[in-house]
C-alpha cells in the first residue's frame, strides 16, 4: 500500500506536466528550515494524478523568516493558495537539540515559550499580508536523548519540551481558520525515524527527510490540496460478497459466510468498522451488489456480527442489474456526481468494468487478502476536509431520513400535497463563527442547485461577513422526518442604495425540489425592501452541472436585462403557504 | 554493468545516454546540480544495494569517480 517510486522519477515526471491538460489549478508555496528539494516536484506529480495542475514556488534554503516578514517577498507576489511551512526539530531547538541539559528545566520551558511566540508572530504577519492557507508542520520527536533511560525520570525533559512545543502550537492555531498543522510527528511514527531521517543525507546536504521519503511526505500533503479545491469524495459504494463479508451468501447461506470475531471473519468486521467510522464523520455509504435482495438483506438485518446496519446505507442497489447501471442509479438517487464516489469491490473484473464506463469514480485495487482491506481505507486521502461540521456528522442519518421521505412521496398523489405533509421549516441564520465553516463548505461542494458556482474559502466568507456592503446568510431546514442542517446559502452584494446583487445562491441537493428556494428568495427580497432598495440583480452562470437551477430566476418573476436578471422589488413575491420561515 | 550505471545517471540527470562518458561532470551536464548529485547517489545505493561512505560521496567529481567507488564496494563494471 505504501510503495512509492524513487524521487528521481517524480522529478523527471514533473517536467512533463503541461498546464493545459488539467481541469483544476492550484498555487502551492513551500517554505522550510532545511533542504526540501524534490518535494514540490513530487507534489506536482501527485496533483496531476488527481487532474490538478499545481504551479509552485519554493523559497530559498532556510529563508522562511525573511519571506514571511518582507511584504514585498517573492512568496507574496506569487500569491499562493496554500503555503507549506516545513520545520524541523534541529533547526527550532538549535544547540538545545544536542545539549538540552546544558540549561535548567525553567530555561527549557522559557525556550519553548519563546519559540512558540516567534512562530506566532510569523503566523500573524503571514495572515495579515496574504490570504493563503498556511500549513505548518509540528516537530518530529527524536528517539534519542543524552539522558538515555533516565529521560523518563527527568522533569520537563528534552522530549517533554518537544511535545510541549507541539501542543502549544496546536492550541494556538486551532481557532485560526486559515492555519492548519501537518502532523509531522505522526508522519515519523508511521514511517519510522530510522527511515525518515538519515545521518548521511543530513550531514552531506542538510537533507532532514531522507530522499526516499520525500514522495511519502508529498502524498500526505495531498489532503490539503484536495480539501482546498473541494474535491473531497462524498460516498463509498461497496460490494457485499467477499467485500463486506467472506464468501457468497447465495451459495454459502446465512450461516456459511465468513463474518465474526475470529479469523478469517474478523478481517471483514475490521473493514466494516473502518467504513462505519467514516460514515460517522459524514461519508455516505451505498451498496452495489449482484445478489438476491432477500438473501443479502437478511444478513444486513439479522447477522449478529454485521457492524454496518441498514440505516448506515444511504442507498442500496442489491439486484441482478449490471454494476454500471446500479452506479448510475446510486449517483442519481443521492444527487451526487460520479466523481464524488469511491467504489470497493473485491472482483477485479467488476472494478475494470466500472472504471471503463465511469472513469470519474475512484476505484482502489483491493488486495486479494481481506486482512489488508483496512489498509486501503487508511491510505486513501480522498475524504479529507479542513474541518468536520455538524452537518457532516449527521449526514448518514439525514440521507436515511431522505429514503423515508421518498417512500412517503410514493404514497402522495401530487407534489404540493406531499410537500404540505412534510411540515417544512426554514430558519434563516446570519453568518457567524458557528455557521461560516458550513457556508464555505457548501459553496465549495454544491454543484447542481448553484446559481453562480462561486467557490469561497472560510477566510473569504469571514471577510464578507465583516463588510457592511455584503449580506451573508444561510438556511437550516427541518421537516417531520428530522433536521437537514444548514443546506442553503446566499451572499448578496449591496451594490448601492438602489440595487443589490445576488452573488451566490445555492441549495444542497439534499433539500432540492421542496420550493425552499422560494422562502430564501422571499427573505432576501424582504430585506432589500426594508432597505428601500429598488432592484435585485442576479446572474445565472451555467456549468455542466447546474441545470436544475436554470429556471429559478425566470420562474420567480426576474426579467432579463443586458445579460442579467432583474427583480423589481415592488413586485409582490409569494412564498408557498406550506413553508414556515423564521429569521434568527 | 556500465550500461546499468549510465542508464541510472541518464535518468536522474534527464540527459541522453549518448552524451555521457567517464569524464562527464557537473560542468558538462547542466542538470547535475548538487541536489541531483545526492539523488544520484541515493539511486545507485538502492540499485546496487550498497552504502557509500560520506568521504566517497564527497569525492564524486565525475562519472569515473563513481565507477571507482562502486569498485570499492565490489561492483565490477565491464565496458
Amino acid at each position: 500500500m505504501d510503495y512509492e517510486k524513487p524521487l528521481s522519477e517524480y522529478i523527471l515526471d514533473s517536467q512533463k506536466i503541461d498546464i493545459n491538460d488539467y481541469e483544476h489549478k492550484i498555487k502551492l508555496a513551500f517554505l522550510s528550515s532545511f533542504t526540501i528539494n524534490g518535494l514540490s516536484e513530487s507534489l506536482k506529480v501527485k496533483c496531476s494524478q488527481k487532474q490538478i495542475f499545481s504551479s509552485t514556488y519554493v523559497a530559498g534554503y532556510n529563508q522562511y523568516n525573511q519571506e514571511i516578514l518582507d511584504e514585498k517577498s517573492k512568496l507574496y507576489s506569487f500569491s499562493p493558495d496554500i503555503t507549506f511551512l516545513i520545520l524541523d526539530t534541529r533547526s527550532i531547538f538549535g544547540d538545545l537539540f544536542h545539549f538540552p541539559y546544558s540549561v535548567t528545566k525553567l530555561e527549557r520551558k522559557n525556550f519553548v515559550d519563546e519559540k512558540i511566540n516567534d512562530l506566532l508572530n510569523l503566523i500573524k504577519k503571514f495572515n495579515e499580508t496574504n490570504t493563503s492557507k498556511l500549513i505548518i508542520t509540528n516537530l518530529g520527536l527524536p528517539h534519542y536523548s543524552p539522558h538515555g533511560i533516565a529521560e523518563m525520570n527527568t522533569s520537563y525533559s528534552f522530549h517533554d519540551a518537544i511535545i510541549d512545543f507541539n501542543k502549544k502550537l496546536k492550541d494556538n492555531v486551532i481557532e485560526m481558520n486559515s492555519v492548519h498543522i501537518f502532523d509531522f510527528f505522526k508522519f515519523v511514527i508511521k514511517h519510522g525515524e530510522n527511515n525518515v531521517f538519515n545521518f548521511q543525507n543530513y550531514l552531506f546536504g542538510d537533507i532532514k527527510i531522507a530522499l526516499d521519503y520525500i514522495p511519502h511526505l508529498a502524498n500526505e500533503l495531498m489532503p490539503y490540496v484536495i480539501s482546498f479545491l473541494g474535491l473531497t469524495k462524498k460516498c463509498i459504494v461497496v460490494d457485499l460478497d467477499n467485500t463486506l463479508w467472506g464468501g457468497i451468501v447465495g451459495e454459502d447461506g446465512f450461516d456459511g459466510i465468513r463474518l465474526g470475531p475470529q479469523p478469517p471473519g474478523n478481517s471483514f468486521m475490521e473493514f466494516q468498522k473502518y467504513l462505519k467510522a467514516l460514515s460517522q464523520r459524514g461519508i455516505l455509504l451505498a451498496i452495489n451488489s449482484k445478489n438476491n435482495f432477500d438473501d443479502a438483506i437478511q444478513i444486513i438485518r439479522e447477522h449478529p456480527h454485521m457492524i454496518l446496519k441498514e440505516d448506515n446505507f444511504a442507498c442500496m442497489k442489491i439486484n441482478w442489474n449490471d454494476k454500471v447501471s446500479n452506479m448510475k442509479s446510486i449517483s442519481e438517487e443521492l444527487n451526487i456526481g460520479l466523481d464524488s464516489l469511491v467504489f470497493f469491490d473485491d472482483d477485479p473484473v467488476n472494478r475494470e468494468l466500472v472504471k471503463e464506463f465511469m472513469p470519474e469514480i475512484t476505484i482502489p485495487d483491493l488486495p486479494h487478502d481481506p486482512s489488508r482491506y483496512s489498509e486501503v481505507i487508511q491510505s486513501l486521502h480522498d475524504f479529507s476536509v479542513f474541518q468536520i461540521t455538524n452537518e457532516d456528522t449527521n449526514r448518514g442519518k439525514m440521507y436515511f431520513q431522505q429514503k423515508q421521505r421518498t417512500e412517503s412521496k410514493k404514497h402522495s398523489t401530487n407534489l404540493t400535497e406531499f410537500l404540505k405533509t412534510l411540515n417544512l421549516e426554514i430558519d434563516i441564520k446570519k453568518s457567524d463563527n458557528f455557521t461560516i465553516p458550513r457556508i464555505s463548505q457548501l459553496t465549495m461542494k454544491t454543484n447542481q442547485f448553484n446559481l453562480t458556482t462561486k467557490r469561497y474559502h472560510e477566510e473569504q466568507i469571514k471577510k464578507f461577513s465583516e463588510e457592511d456592503k455584503m449580506l451573508v446568510g444561510c438556511a437550516q431546514i427541518r421537516d417531520k422526518f428530522g433536521d437537514n442542517g444548514i443546506t442553503g446559502v446566499f451572499i448578496v452584494e449591496k451594490t448601492n442604495s438602489n440595487e443589490w446583487f445576488l452573488d451566490t445562491f445555492l441549495l444542497s441537493c439534499r433539500v432540492m425540489g421542496r420550493e425552499i428556494e422560494k422562502a430564501i428568495l422571499y427573505h432576501i427580497i424582504n430585506e432589500a425592501r426594508k432597505n428601500n432598495v429598488k432592484r435585485l440583480k442576479a446572474k445565472f452562470i451555467p456549468t455542466i452541472k447546474n441545470k436544475p437551477i436554470e429556471n429559478l430566476l425566470p420562474d420567480s418573476n426576474f426579467s432579463k436585462e443586458n445579460g442579467f436578471w432583474i427583480y423589481n422589488i415592488e413586485t409582490p413575491f409569494n412564498m408557498p403557504e406550506f413553508l414556515t420561515l423564521r429569521v434568527k | 554493468m556500465s550500461e546499468k550505471l549510465y542508464k541510472i545517471i541518464s535518468k536522474v540527470m534527464n540527459t541522453n545516454i549518448e552524451e555521457l562518458n567517464d569524464e562527464s561532470s557537473p560542468s558538462s551536464i547542466s542538470n547535475w546540480t548538487s541536489f541531483n548529485g545526492y539523488v544520484l547517489l541515493d539511486e545507485l545505493e538502492t540499485n546496487f544495494d550498497i552504502k557509500f561512505t560520506i568521504d566517497e560521496a564527497m569525492d564524486v567529481k565525475k562519472i569515473a569517480d563513481i565507477k571507482r567507488h562502486l569498485g570499492n564496494h565490489g561492483i565490477v563494471l565491464n565496458d
